[in-house]
Order: structure tokens, then C-alpha cells, then sequence
């Protein structure tokens, strides 16, 4: 074969090969248009069946047909892929032959000619590289600083807008709204004075025993590095475990369990009606802490960013009684750390002893008053470093407040004394930040504190600190606080898992379960049977010990807030403020669904023949 | 007119597999929602390969850069380094679907020296070494027949033009800006740029994201007319090739014996490597004295260029760092807080569903930054120096009786020597 029909030969070859992948490359736009004019996979008949469908659920016929439909798209899903597939490969052989045909095609043709005059002098061709270098360096540095000029750091404007918010001006006015009906006018008044604990609930205890469970001590001032304005208290009443029961001193009642033990609990009401509302006033900053009582008082706190104040009402009247500011605490910021709306700075409910009235905010500041205002001790824990705010409540048992700080910077936990707001243990947790609150557990005898966070369920000496048992079952952003009922402790938390596990060390679960899992909510577990509310309006009712299902209900708003079990029923309140109540057994069966009128994320504190309930702007008490 | 059918066909032949390689990316089946743990392999990176089998990737291309280099040199075959070069396309390319390449690798060292928890396989320490090993004593064969970028661009160039040595040099720049980039990023942890960018892991795979397929088939219908355009105006890695190869022991010669100065070779080369002799006349004392001025001018000016440079890199470190996932989104959240909202926001989600929170993000985020202050002088000062040094390399001629080819820049190809009227008779042709 000579040159000159080499070079028409592979002439020819790259026009057929060149032809060829234009002809595939066409074939395969068309191929493209086509799909994308009538993309099977999203084909409205199937769309009008399925639609069909819901509304017939048992018709097996069309069943039937949107399955034939489905298949036949795709099919032609697939078969699409595949000539794509193949016109590609084809593309690719046609290239590659059109590719080896030109270059031989080119060398053939390429002859070796009269080399040309180099022309490019090189001083000159210097020159201008040292120009046109200098130019291109000094336009690179020049961009790259003019970028540098414009670009803001939001991450440093971040950090110091969180630092430097400066409060406004304190406002601590309080106005009552409305109260009906009422034997005494409320109006605001005075801190009312009284000399002795407001506790008509008193039961008698004796010091050392088993049922005396909170204990005043004399302390002399020289005792008490800590506190701030501890007066030294005398022992005089001590409260025992009947007390604890008739009182619903902390967040979910007694221990912290979700469990009342109140009778003729209402399942009726209305509060845009007033129906069975026996009292309802406005209260001065918002909060979504739920509220504690201890005798005829009832707390609340409330914050913003001007203020965190403790506020006590006459239970059955609705009467401010005092209000005090949270101030004067040493160490605490000059502005309120940069917390969500929906956690706010008065997330934590208080705890309530029948002495002293205890309350932690998002700023790091927990304070104890006595039950007429006085502020007794407070001190700063540091700024929690927490994104959405501080929310774990407090717990009060024999002489101690038991507070779970687990923040970013590192979990840990605290007992302070009640009397002085002393450190007594303090013990450094490697888990990660969490929202949940401590729960006491009784087990032989002994109390123990229980917490869940991100990765631990721990259990804690309450007497120590010391850790007891550990188990490894949780993640992510850990609110839900745990349920115990019958000696087993009960977790869960959303992307992680729902968990039963015996409070020891080593021990496995002993069911588990990821159907259902609480955000925000704390499981409650009575009488054998554990519920599970999520914030997606889910109810949802275990068998504590085998983790069998019995029921879910769907409600139309999420939760929030957590089930309480009272006088049988379960109450739990929704983010739109109505009440679910139902029976708190294998059932389900739904006795009543009042409404608040507003929106409900605290839990409902009870009393014998009342609730009081918090929703976002007022707080109720709800009685027949 | 009829000439120059063939290259319009390929012209569009090359556009219509960017559309078909489109199409690709479009038609992809929707991701199904798996509720079983399982987790989506990604489409750009590989399975991972038994230990022994990446060892036989070291042992094919300490084999390739050992026969490309007595190719070179010693038996001085063009043909052979492209029979060479092809089989690096085909294994290292598509059969190793282009991973892992001594370009990337450079990412992979910076970031095993900058991150200690990062632990270096031997096999990405050696695809590093090997090649600038072979640099520093016989030139750049790398670049003549183990790489797989350079060999699917080798094999497109079709009719390549020269360009003014102005243009060349201010192109040359470009690469250490890449180098220092791809460094800075890689040892921040922040992101592997030259592996995401690099042109033709696509057509290695025949997968990729559009960008990824449309960049490699840009530089293949560039590389027709500008050869090798990803070698000479971005390759990282031929950066330290170039340094390395300065200073070869046995770099090729385009002639076997003496140069009889045919200027032939000169054409031959399609990547202009090949510098034509210094004659007497730049070394007449005028212009000898300029040359010294500004030789001294531009020393001085080094440091004050490195100095200026590390500040100005400093200075960029805000938007540099946003390159870091973690600094993008800490500061997307801030500006944009609403969209911790958007469930459509996957990142944001993520972020959530990981339980991270986020002032620890912001903390993190302020501590990356940080790094980038620091790596921003480092970066800076480093563009500043090789400016200076090309400026005042500008200024120095060394005295050259024949056609030599650049040892930095050369690929070592091999075609200069099939053109060498010297050479022909020597083989008998």
C-alpha cells in the first residue's frame, strides 16, 4: 500500500468513524429528548392510580393495574438505561477509531519542512515575561487582598455578638390579667410575710430515719464559702417521703418519675371558655418550666433577656404572692448567653423543698429563695456553652440539689447543699452535651440519680457522686429524661433507641426498640406499662417488661411536654395546648381532650382535686 | 476546506460524548431511601484494593518508570514510550479507574505531615517518591510515560501551535498557585482539590459529576491545539517534576552526538521545551550590566516578595477557610439560621442528626481558621518566593552552544530525537 492511499484510507476511515459517532451521538440526544418528555418514572396514570387508591384501599383490581403500570415503566426506565449505556460504549469505540484514523491521517500527511526562522529575540521575549509575570503576581496578590478586605468573619461576629449583648433596662412589673373566680381579689402586693413554712402538708419524720428525708442543719457562716447570703437556718421541720408525695415539688412530680399521687384529678375543661378554670393569670416573663408546689404555694420562673425572675402564687387563689429577680450572683454574665426561642432562658423547672424554693437558668445561675422571696444562697456554675440553652431541671432529696450540666465544653454533674448552696460532690462525666433532667431511682434502700445522655445512662450515688452503673445506648441530642418503674430503668431518645435496662453494672438490655422514640418528651412507665410520646403527635404504650406494643394513638400536634400519670389517667398536653387524658392502661381508651386555648410545652402540676397547667402566655389552675 | 473535515468531525464527535456523558449524570436512577444501615458507595472513588495488589501498583510503576527512562536515554525510542504511555493510560487510567495517581498523592503527604491522626499508606508515599526520584536523576519520564493524564492528552495532539515564552512563563505561574492551593487545602483537612478537579478521572471511569466530564473533554479539544494543557498550565505535580528534573543527572539529549544546529528538533516539540543556543551577543557589557541591575533588583526584591505574599495570604485567610465544610456551614447557619429549618438542606440536616451542637462547630470552625491564618502566610510566601526566583531567573542567561532541551519543562517525550537528521542515520533510516 503506498502513501497515497494510506492517507486516503484513513481519510475515509475517520469520515465513516466521524459519521458513525454523529449518528450515535444523535440517536442518543433524541434518546435524551424523549426521556425527558415522558420520564417513566414519574408518570401521572400511575400518579392518578396511586391517588385512586387511597381512596379505595381494597380495590385489588386497581392494585393490580398500578402494579402492570409500574412495571411497564420500568421497563422502560431500564431499557433507556441500557441504550444509553450502549450508545455510549459505541460512542466511545467510534472515537477511538476516529482518533487512531486522524493521527495516522496527520503524520501521514505531516512532512518535514524548512525549519522557520526563529523571530522571537530573546531579550525582548525576557522583557516581557518579567512584565507579564510581575503583572500577573500583582494582580493574583492584588485580587487576593481585595478579597481579604471584603470578606466579613461571621464566625468572630458570631462569638462576640454572643458576648457582648448588653442587657436593657430591668422591668420586674407584674400584671395580673385575669382571675376568676375568686375568694380574695388578686392584685399585686407585697412579698407576703410569713414566719413560718407554708406547708399545711407537714407530716412528722424523725432525723436518721428512713423516712426523714430532707434535714436542716445548723451551719455557721464561716462553714459556708459558697454562699452569698446564707443565713444559718435552725433544724426545725423536717419533711419526710409523704410530704414529697403530696407535694409536687419538681419537674414530673415525685422524684422526678411523671407519677402523681393526687386524686380527683379534672378531665374537663375550657380555658378560652373558663370552663372548670378556676384561675388564670398572665405571667411576667416567659418561661417553659412547668410548675412545682409545696403547700398552698405554687412556683413558677420566668426569663429574657432583661431579667430571670422566681414567682410564688397562692395556689387556690391565683394571688401573686412575691416575685423576686435573679440578681447579684457572683460570676454571672453581664447578658444572657444567646439561647433558641424554643428553649428560652427559664427552661429548667425549679425544685421546692418546704424550705427553700430552688431555680437554674441558661445564664448559669442557680439561686435559692426562702418561701417568702428572700433569696437564701446563689451562685454562678459557669456560662453553660449550650446552643439551644440550658434546660435540665433540678432535683431536690435529703440536703441536696442535684444538677445535670452536661454542655459542650463537658458533661458533668453537681450536688449543692440545699442550706448553703455549697458544693458537696461534683463529679466530671464523658458524655456529651445534653437537655434531659436527673430522676431519683430507689433501689435497696439507697438513692441513686439517673441520667440519660449522648452515649451513657448512668446511675449516681446520690449520697457520693460515685458512679454506679453505666450503660452505653444513646446519641445525638439527648432531651428525654428516663421513666423507672418495677426496678428497670427505661431511655430513649430520637436516632438513637428506646431501651430497658436493670440499673447495674454490666447489665444488657433487656429489650429495646427503635419504632417510636421521643425528642423531646420523657417517657413515663406505671404498672407495668410504659408510654412514649413523640414530637410528632405519636402516643405510644409498651409492656415495660417484654417491650410488646399495645398501642399508639396519632394526634394532630407533637409533644413536647411529657406524660404525667394522675389518678389513673395519663395527661399529657400538646404544642397546640390541648390535654390528652387517657386511661393509663392496655387500653388507651381516651377520656378527654380539653383544651387550653394556647399552646402547652410545660407539664401539668398537680394537687388533689386540681392541675395547674402552663401554657405560653398564662397559667391556669383547672378544678371543678 | 475538505482538509479539515476530519478535525471538525472529531470536534464534534468530542462534544457529543460531553452531551452523552451529560445525559448520564441526568438520568440516573433516584436514590433509594435504604432504612437498613446501608450507606450509598460513592461513584468517584474506587474499591479499595487488597494490600498486595497495591503493591503491585508500586511494582508496575517503578517497572514503567525504569523502562520509560532507559527509553529515554539510553535507547533513545519514541516509539517504546508511547507503546509505554498507552499502557499507563490503560492501567493507571482505566483500569485503576485513575486512582491513585502521583498527583493526587501530593495531598496525601501534606496531610499525613500536617494531621497526625492521618496515617500516609505506603503505596501513596511511594506514588509520590518514585516519580520525583526518577525526576531528580533522568528527568521527567514520569510525565513521558507513567502518567495517565499525560497520556490520553499525548495522544489527542493533533496540531499543536506555539505560543510566545511571555505567555508560557506567566501560564507557568498558574501551577504553583494550584500547588500551593491543593496543599494548603489538603493539609487543613478541608478538601482534596486536584483529585475533585482533576479533568479526566471522569473518562477514566465513564462516571463522573458533569463538571468533572465537561473539564476533560475541554482539555482534550484544547489539547489538540495547546498540547497537553493540563500538564503545563495546571499539574501540580509537575511543579515538583520541574524542580526535580533541573537538577537530572542523565536528563535525554535530542541528539546522540553533535548538534548541527538544523533548528528541526525545534519544530518537533509541541510543548516548545526545546531552547535555541545563547548566543554571544547577550553577553555584551551593556547588556550584561542591565541584566546584572535587575538581577540584583530582583534579589532583593525575594524576600520583600515572600514577606508581602505571606501577608496577603494571611489576610485571605477568612475566605479561604470557607472552603472547610465545617467553617462553610458554622457560617451558613450564622448568616442564615432559617435554614436549620430546611429540611431540604442536607448538610444543615446532617449537622442536626449528628448531634453535634452548634457552638461546638463554631469552636471548631474558629480553630480551622486559624490553621488557614497560619497556612495562608505559608501560602502566600510561598507564591511570593517563586515569583521572585522566575523574575530573577529571567534576567539570567546561561551560555548554550546547542538546541537543549529545557530540563524542567521538558516531558522527555521522545519526539525531538525521531526528528534529529543526526539520529536517522544512526538507525539506519
Amino acid at each position: 500500500m503506498n502513501q497515497e492511499t494510506k492517507i486516503k484510507l484513513t481519510y475515509r476511515v475517520a469520515v465513516v468513524s466521524g459519521i458513525f459517532c454523529g449518528v450515535v451521538a444523535l440517536l442518543l440526544l433524541l434518546n435524551f429528548w424523549h426521556m425527558k418528555q415522558h420520564e417513566p418514572l414519574e408518570s401521572a396514570t400511575i400518579k392518578a392510580l396511586v391517588s385512586r387508591l387511597a381512596e379505595e384501599p381494597n380495590n385489588d383490581e386497581l392494585k393490580q393495574e398500578i402494579r402492570s403500570f409500574d412495571l411497564l415503566a420500568r421497563k422502560a426506565y431500564f431499557t433507556s438505561r441500557w441504550q444509553i449505556k450502549t450508545g455510549t460504549y459505541l460512542l466511545l469505540f467510534g472515537g477511538i477509531l476516529l482518533a487512531i484514523s486522524l493521527k495516522i491521517y496527520t503524520d501521514l500527511r505531516a512532512r518535514i519542512g524548512q525549519p522557520e526562522e526563529i523571530t522571537e529575540e530573546l531579550l525582548k521575549a525576557r522583557a516581557n515575561a518579567q512584565y507579564w509575570l510581575l503583572l500577573t503576581g500583582g494582580l493574583v496578590l492584588g485580587l487576593a487582598l481585595t478579597a481579604a478586605y471584603l470578606s466579613n468573619d461571621f464566625l468572630k461576629e458570631y462569638q462576640q455578638m454572643a458576648v457582648n449583648e448588653v442587657p436593657a433596662e430591668v422591668s420586674s412589673d407584674v400584671e395580673v390579667i385575669e382571675v376568676f373566680p375568686s375568694e380574695q381579689q388578686a392584685s399585686k402586693t407585697d412579698p407576703v410575710q410569713e414566719t413560718e413554712p407554708s406547708t399545711p402538708l407537714t407530716t412528722e419524720g424523725q432525723p436518721g430515719t428512713q423516712e426523714a428525708v430532707s434535714i436542716e442543719q445548723s451551719v455557721s457562716e464561716s462553714a459556708q464559702p459558697v454562699s452569698e447570703s446564707a443565713q444559718p437556718v435552725s433544724a426545725s421541720i423536717v419533711y419526710g417521703i409523704e410530704d414529697f408525695k403530696k407535694n409536687h415539688s419538681t419537674f414530673r412530680g415525685y422524684l422526678g418519675q411523671g407519677v402523681s399521687f393526687h386524686k380527683n384529678i379534672p378531665v374537663q375543661w375550657n380555658g378560652t371558655s373558663g370552663e372548670n378554670i378556676k384561675w388564670k393569670v398572665a405571667f411576667s416573663r416567659p418561661g417553659y418550666n412547668s410548675p412545682v408546689i409545696w403547700g398552698d404555694k405554687l412556683f413558677i420562673s420566668g426569663g429574657d433577656s432583661q431579667a430571670r425572675v422566681v414567682a410564688c402564687y397562692n395556689r387556690h387563689t391565683g394571688q401573686l404572692l412575691w416575685e423576686s429577680e435573679v440578681k447579684d450572683i457572683p460570676g454571672s454574665p453581664a447578658s444572657p448567653p444567646r439561647v433558641t426561642d424554643d428553649t428560652g432562658l427559664a427552661a429548667p423547672t425549679m425544685s421546692v423543698d418546704g424550705h427553700r424554693v430552688y431555680a437554674i437558668f441558661a445564664t448559669g445561675d442557680i439561686i435559692a429563695f426562702d418561701l417568702e422571696g428572700k433569696k437564701v444562697w446563689g451562685r454562678n456554675l459557669g456560662v453553660p456553652n449550650n446552643h439551644y440553652g440550658h434546660s435540665s431541671s433540678l432535683l431536690v432529696w435529703e440536703n441536696r440539689v442535684v444538677v445535670q450540666y452536661d454542655t459542650n465544653t463537658k458533661g458533668r454533674m453537681l450536688a449543692l447543699s440545699t442550706v448553703t448552696g455549697e458544693t458537696l460532690w461534683d463529679v466530671d462525666r464523658s458524655v456529651h452535651i445534653s437537655w434531659a433532667s436527673p430522676t431519683l431511682i430507689e433501689l435497696d434502700g439507697k438513692m441513686q440519680v439517673v441520667t440519660s445522655s449522648d452515649p451513657y445512662v448512668s446511675g449516681y450515688d446520690l449520697e457520693t457522686g460515685a458512679e454506679l452503673w453505666k450503660v452505653e445506648a444513646m446519641m445525638g441530642e439527648v432531651a428525654p429524661s428516663i421513666a423507672f418503674d418495677d426496678g428497670v430503668v427505661f431511655a430513649t431518645n430520637e436516632y438513637a433507641r428506646l431501651i430497658a435496662v436493670k440499673p447495674e453494672p454490666g447489665a444488657g438490655f433487656i429489650w429495646e426498640d427503635d419504632e417510636y422514640l421521643a425528642e423531646v418528651a420523657s417517657p413515663v412507665a406505671y404498672k407495668g406499662l410504659l408510654y412514649i410520646a413523640t414530637s410528632y403527635g405519636v402516643l405510644v404504650c409498651y409492656d415495660a417488661k417484654t417491650g410488646e406494643k399495645y398501642w399508639e394513638k396519632e394526634f394532630n400536634e407533637g409533644f413536647y411536654s411529657s406524660p404525667m400519670i394522675a389518678d389513673g389517667n395519663l395527661y399529657i398536653i400538646d404544642m397546640g395546648g390541648i390535654t390528652h387524658i387517657l386511661k393509663a392502661d392496655k387500653t388507651g381508651t381516651i377520656i378527654g381532650e380539653p383544651e387550653l386555648g394556647e399552646g402547652g410545652f410545660a407539664l401539668p402540676a398537680f394537687a388533689d382535686g386540681v392541675i395547674y397547667l402552663r401554657g405560653t402566655e398564662h397559667l391556669y389552675c383547672i378544678g371543678e | 476546506m475538505i482538509k479539515k473535515i476530519p478535525t471538525r468531525i472529531f470536534v464534534f464527535f468530542l462534544f457529543l460524548v460531553m452531551v452523552g456523558n451529560f445525559m448520564q449524570a441526568q438520568q440516573r436512577f433516584p436514590k433509594p431511601e435504604f432504612e437498613t444501615g446501608y450507606v450509598q458507595p460513592s461513584p468517584t472513588t474506587p474499591e479499595p484494593r487488597s494490600i498486595a495488589l497495591e503493591y503491585f501498583d508500586v511494582a508496575v510503576l517503578l517497572a514503567v518508570l525504569s523502562l520509560a527512562s532507559w527509553l529515554a536515554i539510553r535507547k533513545r525510542s519514541r516509539r517504546g514510550l508511547l507503546w509505554i504511555s498507552i499502557f499507563s493510560l490503560v492501567y493507571f487510567g482505566f483500569y485503576r479507574d485513575g486512582c491513585i495517581c502521583s498527583i493526587g498523592a501530593i495531598q496525601n503527604v501534606a496531610l499525613s505531615i500536617f494531621d497526625p491522626t492521618y496515617a500516609i499508606s505506603i503505596t501513596a508515599l511511594l506514588f509520590f517518591l518514585l516519580p520525583l526520584l526518577f525526576a531528580l536523576f533522568f528527568g521527567r519520564t514520569f510525565c513521558a510515560a507513567a502518567c495517565p493524564l499525560g497520556a490520553i492528552q499525548d495522544l489527542l495532539v493533533i496540531h499543536p501551535i506555539s505560543l510566545p515564552s511571555w505567555i508560557r512563563k506567566t501560564l507557568g505561574f498558574i501551577p504553583v498557585i494550584y500547588l500551593g492551593l491543593a496543599v494548603l487545602l489538603a493539609a487543613t483537612g478541608s478538601d482534596f482539590i486536584i483529585c475533585r478537579y482533576d479533568p479526566f478521572v471522569g473518562i477514566f471511569r465513564m462516571d463522573g459529576p458533569f463538571l468533572m466530564i465537561f473539564l476533560g473533554i475541554t482539555f482534550l479539544l484544547l489539547g489538540m491545539f495547546y498540547a497537553r494543557p493540563y500538564c503545563r498550565v495546571f499539574c501540580p505535580y509537575g511543579v515538583l517534576l520541574s524542580w526535580m528534573s533541573k537538577f537530572s543527572k542523565w536528563h535525554m539529549t535530542i541528539t546522540p552526538s553533535a548538534c548541527i544546529k538544523c533548528k528541526l528538533c525545534k519544530d518537533s516539540c509541541p510543548f516548545d521545551t526545546i531552547e535555541k543556543p545563547v548566543e554571544q551577543e547577550y553577553r555584551i557589557p551593556e547588556v550584561s550590566r542591565k541584566n546584572l541591575r535587575r538581577f540584583i533588583l530582583y534579589i532583593g526584591l525575594i524576600p520583600l516578595l515572600t514577606l508581602l505574599g505571606g501577608w496577603i495570604g494571611s489576610r485571605s485567610h477568612i475566605y479561604l477557610s470557607r472552603v472547610h465544610p465545617d467553617v462553610y456551614l458554622a457560617e451558613l447557619i450564622i448568616t442564615n439560621p432559617e435554614l436549620k429549618e430546611d429540611e431540604a438542606n442536607l448538610d444543615i440536616q446532617a449537622f442536626l442528626e449528628a448531634g453535634k451542637s452548634f457552638e461546638q462547630l463554631v469552636e471548631e470552625a474558629v480553630v480551622i481558621r486559624s490553621k488557614f491564618k497560619k497556612g495562608g502566610w505559608a501560602l502566600g510566601g510561598f507564591i511570593g518566593l517563586v515569583l521572585g526566583i522566575t523574575l530573577m531567573n529571567q534576567v539570567v542567561f546561561r551560555r548554550r552552544e546547542d538546541y537543549e532541551p529545557h530540563k524542567g519543562d521538558c516531558f522527555s517525550c521522545g519526539r525531538c530525537m525521531d526528528y534529529c537528521p543526526v539520529e536517522r542515520p544512526l538507525r539506519g533510516k
